[in-house]
């Protein structure tokens, strides 16, 4: 017979959350184009849009390739909505799960999360070295800044979609809002624009979104020149401060009858 | 010593909150193969996922000084696209398996399933998914047993095997199941909880326990 090993709580919960991790790698990267198509699927996005963009200005924008510049919106952007996804769709998804009573609600999230961004540290590096064998210029001055930006967004993805999907235990028509209100992000997020394309006095209409901010300050991390007006990292940390609370107070209050339902 | 301590537990309907218990404090008594027997929705499972930690109460405690299994079912915490042998790894390792590679051999020589064990579960037939279901957990050390109607897929020979297991197992463990088939409860149980409008009662003889169960 198999004996148990006597766990604290710290030690069940970095063997679930491994154990949940392994699982997801397992499972998210059956099909034949494994995790191939994570990086096609926006590279070639990248490629029409910055073609497009490129005819109109003449393969720089705002001090940067236009290539480089829609590659760190596109990444950015599925960085967040997949991991929003990710992070909404988890405990629903492995619901069965919650049979085992090591087996807690954030451990699920967490570990769906942790997959998301190891796919997308895979994709980034894919990009990398695509453009490096393209020959296409790519610079990185402030690395570090450039990585507190990508986590800060990953957090913050991971704990509104933490927050969507406990409500979504309550409220099941959420999903439906969610594909309403994800989808216009695409569009106001920065992604195929600057906010230095817009006159001053709009910016309140866009300056709210702290993805907006993540992808703009990730670029001005990479290329100073590429200036950094109207966005601040005080208030991106600010919002991913603000949302994980949220989304931790909110867990601690109705885990326990979130999967008693 | 499982006890339940005060608890109260309902769910949600449209009509209002439907309780399953009702402040109910209960102990269940050690050393005993024990049957859980009710009619349809009187709470079995509801029952044994609040001893299994799968659930939590609405109000109250319950106490668990024992090392529970899950509730031992057809599905739990077994996906479709994975392997028998990274299913039972994956069990292993979310219970706390301290070998797992040897963990992995016992399970499937108990389950029977030779090279399917390599093979997807959604590829495996009802049968050898209980048996899988059920292999994972005996092999493993717990104290407690809780087995949810599993036993009821598997063919003769299995049942036989999975009796003697359990069986050899009982010196220091024990099994609380919950089944249908009485032929089923009689070959593993030795003693009865009868539940009956929310109140459990606790019978030192099976045979009683059936009787009272059936007179309800």
């Amino acid at each position: 017979m198999s004996s148990i090993a006597k766990r604290g709580p710290w030690g069940i919960w970095k063997d679930v959350i491994f154990a949940l991790f392994a699982r997801e790698i397992r499972v998210g990267f059956n099909d034949k184009l494994g995790i191939g198509w994570a990086i096609i699927q926006p590279v070639l996005f990248i490629f029409i849009l910055s073609f497009l963009r490129g005819r109109l200005n003449g393969g720089e924008t705002h001090g940067i390739p236009t290539f480089v510049f829609m590659a760190f919106g596109m990444v950015l952007i599925q960085c967040f909505l997949q991991t929003f996804l990710a992070g909404a769709k988890a405990i629903k998804k492995n619901k069965a799960l919650f049979a085992f009573r090591q087996v807690q609600p954030i451990s699920v999230v967490l570990a769906s999360g942790l997959f998301e961004l190891l796919v997308k540290i895979f994709v980034s590096l894919g990009m990398g070295l695509m453009m490096y064998f393209l020959d296409l210029e790519l610079q990185l001055s402030d690395p570090l800044s450039l990585m507190f930006y990508f986590f800060s967004l990953w957090l913050f993805s991971l704990s509104l979609g933490f927050i969507v999907g406990l409500v979504g235990l309550y409220i099941p028509e959420v999903d439906k809002i969610q594909n309403l209100m994800t989808r216009p992000l695409f569009f106001i997020s920065g992604v195929f624009f600057s906010l230095q394309d817009f006159p001053q006095e709009y910016w309140w209409l866009l300056d709210w979104n702290p993805i907006l901010h993540a992808i703009e300050l990730s670029r001005y991390a990479a290329y100073p020149t590429y200036g950094q007006v109207g966005v601040s990292s005080t208030y991106l940390a600010m919002s991913v401060l603000t949302s994980t609370f949220l989304c931790l107070s909110i867990y601690q209050a109705y885990w326990k009858k979130a999967i008693s339902r | 010593m499982i006890s339940l301590v005060n608890v109260t537990k309902f769910y949600k309907t449209s009509l209002g909150n439907k309780y399953i218990f009702k402040d109910l404090s209960f102990d269940i008594p050690i050393g005993h193969n024990i049957a859980i027997l009710g009619s349809n929705g009187a709470g079995k499972s509801t029952l044994f996922r609040l001893l299994a930690g799968s659930e939590y109460p609405n109000k109250g405690k319950v106490h668990c000084t024992l090392n529970v299994s899950w509730p031992v079912a057809l599905a739990t915490g077994i996906h479709p696209e994975m392997t028998g042998r990274e299913n039972t790894r994956f069990i292993g390792r979310v219970n706390g398996v301290k070998d797992l590679n040897r963990y992995e051999d016992r399970v499937k020589r108990f389950a029977e399933l030779r090279n399917n064990y390599e093979l997807p579960v959604r590829t495996y037939s009802s049968g050898m998914r209980s048996r899988l279901a059920f292999a994972c957990s005996i092999a493993i050390d717990f104290d407690v047993y809780l087995i949810d109607e599993v036993t009821s897929v598997g063919d003769a020979g299995f049942k036989r095997k999975a009796k003697e297991a359990l069986l050899e197992r009982s010196k220091n463990a024990n099994v609380i199941m919950v089944s249908h088939d009485m032929r089923d409860i009689r070959q593993f149980c030795d003693s009865a909880i009868v539940l009956h409008q929310g109140e459990l009662t606790f019978y030192n003889d099976l045979d009683e326990g059936i009787r009272k169960y059936q007179a309800l």
